[in-house]
């Protein structure tokens, strides 16, 4: 049985649905992120894990309790906020030992329990300083141990990186992940950064407007998604429009050009079906068994470890992105090029 | 080789014309005006009557003036004007958070808190004359609530000691103004009272009386008594409110000074200057009290 | 089935807001809210109530609107609040012009001198009103002055003393004004597009502060036209001020149509202010009591 359950969970504003059916399962220890764009009812489903929100109907079991309705002080659910939400008149130790003394713990328990957050999160030497003296990378460390200290027994982390800088984010990420395996905590994840969501998660939920779309690790969801809304949210997609489809050849025609794809066939297809590759996916030049694409070069990119091409195919216009390499000079603008792609890497939508 | 040293000399006698500083004068130019009418009308006349404090009537230098400031009947004076304050900062402070409370976080409607912030510019700035006449209309011996208390609950307030034109009649008229500036002071305070804390707070097992403690509180307590203390530097300066109501006859420190000028009857115009220097003290320190406070909590609240 | 499940969730979102999620005290919070609103209503009201009453009780045994009558029938009422109203004008026109070059200079040009202004313009609140005419008096009476001999000079001193009671605000409605459209960028946009300091000064920022200064301008309208400390030390019974209390002294019930009259005038200039400040942080405090 898993560790946190949420059945049929459904939550309306006002006759508006924020999050409809929501059903997840999530095991003991397991890191599952929550991905979509704004409103797509991820911090809400979120919130109602944390008892901040009520659901229109649906239960949550948290280690096989029913939580549906209870208190969000009662929940022993730890939460980290996006704004951070230090108490800004409590120092960093008084921050981390809040949950504690509400607790009523001892003082001795609360000072090892503070003590051992910030070995934790390597800010033993920023107890007595108020939040406000604090960067907001380090300010959001105090958060993450302030709701670790109380032993959750769920951690929640609401776009808890999307306030700092590029840089920050990057190394913020790999300790929350680095943090979460070390204590094994089941951790829910919100964030509308699928960089984020792929690099930190055992399994992502995709979610668009209060639905969810696709359920998986982040691996099938790069390369399997199952919808057109995953497909192109998750990394970049060219979707392209085809004529002379032959489903049984499994070949289309790609203005003029013959291509050849594999289709699965349980995959629905759509009134008009498009042809998706990724862009990673091409290579320069005429290669064996794959697709090969002969066009003409628009515009040229470069990115510093990929350079990402335009390319005119018949009037049709697709991205191309080829890895940089020191001793490939790129192809320039107006050039005709051949371009090639695997089979296995395109599908129909 | 040489062309580039031209180059190089070019570009600095270029730099300043690429970049014209204006003249040190004409940069105070703009803030002169300001300067020298805080000089005139500000630093001037606090300053001649701070000078005057230490005169006697001939002109000499004297301590005389302070030493007279504790004379019963300035002392009286100050102590009925401290206590009017802090009654009405405090009793007025009370009742504004209460409402902006309501309007913020205690769930009233929106329209409420339209009405309220429109009502407490309006009340706030309604005062002196027109405001004692209001209050005598309410509150005097012929007025409307008076009369009422009387002929419907039997209840004779004039009897009962009460006196519109007393420390306490004054104090309920003074409220007039002083809430609807707490309203205005303290909204803003508790709107800064960020959800997430709540929910944090929340999240880690606290109670709501226990945020309200451990949080909320300690919070807003700067911005409170911060503001508690406008509301006491309100009341404290208020003349004309107090002198239409009693017409001169309650012993506050601005009735005394305002006799002062009007005549002689300190017999001692140093002493005048005394005790308004005193009062310019006595609001020194509760401004500067004010801005410590406010330097804390903004400081606290900075995003 | 699943509308109806939603439904009523829906209500209890609508009447608590999600700030606190623990439904048992919200109830007896907006009771408490309720009840402090009524408080402060009825103190609000009554006097007002009780004062309009009053006011139409001049003429024996019914209700009339004889009072307002006989003030507006008083060529000193008109007088008097003309001369306000011209003193007003003066003192709105005098703070802007120190006011605004100075906030906007601070911020371009001399941010060092930003603590000192902040400072001065923080000072009348620390200058209760009868003593800055005590030492006005003390001033400007003797050598080399003698601005209390004639009523030109006693007019300058009272704008003069007004302006000092409007700084605060003044000068904060201006800051907060332009802090919010960002001068720095305007004028060097400005520069680099080949305006000349007359032009910035006009055509891009008292524009972009208009409401700013409107703002400031009606808050001390409705300080200065009925205020007494002041001029009733300097100019007597010429301003509108001492013109009400002298009439409180000698007539009952013309003074509770003059209380009427004044607040109707500061709820309209009040009323201005906040229709100018929709939806900005308002900076409606004043105060000259």
């Amino acid at each position: 049985m898993a560790f946190l359950t949420l059945t049929d969970i459904s939550k309306y504003f006002g006759g508006v649905a924020a999050v409809e059916r929501f059903n997840l399962d999530v095991e003991k220890g397991e890191f599952v992120s929550f991905l979509g764009p704004s409103g797509c009812g991820k911090t809400t489903t979120l919130r109602m894990i944390a008892g901040f929100e009520l659901p229109s109907s649906g239960t949550i079991l948290l280690d096989s309790e029913d939580v549906t309705y209870k208190a969000p002080n009662q929940r022993n659910v730890g939460m980290v906020f996006q704004s951070y939400a230090l108490f800004p008149n409590l120092t960093v130790g008084q921050n981390i030992g809040f949950g504690l003394q509400v607790r009523k713990e001892n003082e001795a328990v609360i000072k090892a329990r503070v003590d051992e957050m910030l070995g934790l999160i390597h800010l033993e030497q920023h107890q007595n300083k108020y939040p406000y003296q604090l960067s907001g990378g380090q300010q959001q460390r105090v958060a993450l141990a302030r709701a670790l200290a109380i032993q959750p027994r769920v951690l929640l982390l609401d776009e808890p990186l999307s306030a700092l800088d590029a840089k920050i984010r990057v190394e913020l990420r790999l300790e929350i992940r680095r943090i979460q395996q070390a204590l094994g905590i089941t951790t829910v994840y919100v964030t509308h950064d699928q960089e984020e969501a792929l690099s930190l998660s055992d399994r992502v939920v995709v979610m668009s407007q209060g639905r969810m779309e696709q359920v998986g690790t982040p691996f099938e969801i790069y390369n399997y998604p199952r919808t057109q809304f995953v497909a192109q949210f998750v990394g970049q997609l060219n979707l392209l429009p085809i004529t002379g489809l032959d489903l049984a050849a499994e070949t289309c025609l790609l203005a003029g050009q013959t291509v050849q794809f594999e289709h699965h066939q349980s995959r629905q297809l759509s009134e008009a079906p498009r042809l998706a590759i990724r862009p990673e996916e091409f290579r320069l030049g005429a290669l064996e068994g794959c697709n090969v694409l002969s066009g003409r070069v628009e515009t040229v990119m470069f990115l510093g470890a990929v350079v990402r091409l335009r390319v005119e195919v018949g009037g049709l216009l697709f991205s191309a992105d080829l890895f940089n390499e020191r001793n490939i000079t790129p192809p320039r603008v107006g050039e005709q090029i051949e371009i090639s792609f695997p089979v296995h890497a395109c599908w129909l939508t | 080789m040489s062309s580039k040293q031209n180059f190089a000399v070019n570009e600095k006698r270029d730099a300043p014309q690429a970049r014209p500083a204006p003249l040190p004068w004409r940069h105070w130019l703009g803030v002169g005006p300001f300067f020298l009418f805080a000089f005139l009308f500000i630093f001037l006349p606090s300053l001649s009557l701070f000078i005057g404090a230490f005169q006697d009537a001939s002109g000499a230098f004297t301590l005389k003036n302070f030493a007279d400031l504790s004379r019963p009947e300035i002392v009286d004076a100050y102590w009925v004007t401290i206590r009017i304050s802090l009654v009405t900062a405090v009793g007025g402070g009370l009742l504004g958070f209460a409402m902006a409370y309501g309007v913020t976080l205690g769930g009233l409607p929106a329209w409420v808190r339209t009405a309220l912030s429109t009502f407490s510019g309006v009340a706030s700035n309604f005062a002196g004359v027109p405001l004692a006449f209001a209050f005598i209309a309410t509150l005097g011996r012929t007025g409307m609530v008076t009369l009422i208390l009387k002929l419907v609950f039997g209840l004779n307030l004039y009897d009962k000691g009460f006196s519109l034109y007393s420390f306490w009649g004054l104090s309920l008229t003074y409220l007039y103004f002083q809430f609807p500036l707490m309203v205005l002071i303290i909204t803003p305070a508790l709107d800064g009272l960020r959800r997430e804390w709540r929910e944090a707070a929340e999240n880690l097992g606290a109670t709501s009386w226990t945020y309200w403690r451990r949080v909320a509180l300690p919070i807003l307590t700067p911005s409170i008594l911060g503001a508690m203390i406008l509301l006491f530097g309100n009341a404290f300066g208020a003349y004309a409110t107090a002198l239409s109501l009693t017409g001169g006859f309650i012993n506050l420190v601005t009735i005394v000074i305002g006799s002062q000028i009007k005549g002689d009857i300190l017999h001692n115009v140093g002493l005048g200057y005394a005790m308004a220097f005193g009062m310019v003290i006595i609001m020194a320190t509760m401004m500067t009290l004010y801005y410590l406070l406010r330097r804390r909590s903004e400081r606290w609240l900075r995003p | 089935m699943a509308a109806a499940m939603s439904f009523l969730p829906n209500l209890r979102n609508l009447f608590f807001p999600p700030a606190s999620s623990q439904a048992k005290d919200r109830g007896s919070k907006r009771g408490a809210s309720w009840f402090w609103m009524a408080v402060g209503v009825l103190y609000f009201v009554l006097p007002l109530v009780a004062t309009f009453d009053f006011s139409l009780r001049a003429r024996k045994g019914v209700l009339s609107f004889l009072a307002y009558e006989r003030v507006f029938k008083d060529p000193a009422f008109w007088k008097t609040f003309i001369f306000s109203l011209e003193m007003a004008f003066f003192t709105i026109l005098v703070s802007l012009l120190l006011v605004v070059p100075t906030a906007y200079w601070i911020r371009l040009r001399l941010p060092k001198l930003r603590v000192i202004v902040e400072f001065i313009s923080m000072l009348p609140f620390v200058i209760p009103a009868i003593v800055l005419v005590f030492g006005f008096i003390r001033v400007f009476s003797g050598a080399p002055f003698f601005l209390t001999n004639t009523s030109f000079g006693t007019n300058v001193l009272l704008v003069a003393g007004y302006t000092v009671l409007a700084l605060p605000y003044m000068f904060r409605a201006v800051d907060t004004g332009l802090a919010a459209i960002d001068v720095r960028s305007l004028t060097e946009a400005a520069q680099s597009l080949g305006a000349g300091w007359g032009t910035i000064l006009f055509k891009i920022i008292f524009p972009n502060l208009r409401v700013a200064i409107l703002s400031g301008a009606f808050l001390t309208l409705a300080t200065v036209i009925g205020e007494f400390t002041i001029a009733s030390f300097l100019v007597g019974i010429n301003a509108f001020g001492p013109y009400m209390s002298l009439i409180g002294q000698n007539k009952t019930y013309e003074s509770s149509s003059l209380a009427i009259i004044s607040f109707m005038l500061t709820w309209a200039f009040m009323g201005l202010l906040q229709f100018l400040n929709r939806g900005q942080a308002s900076s409606s405090l004043a105060g000259a009591h």
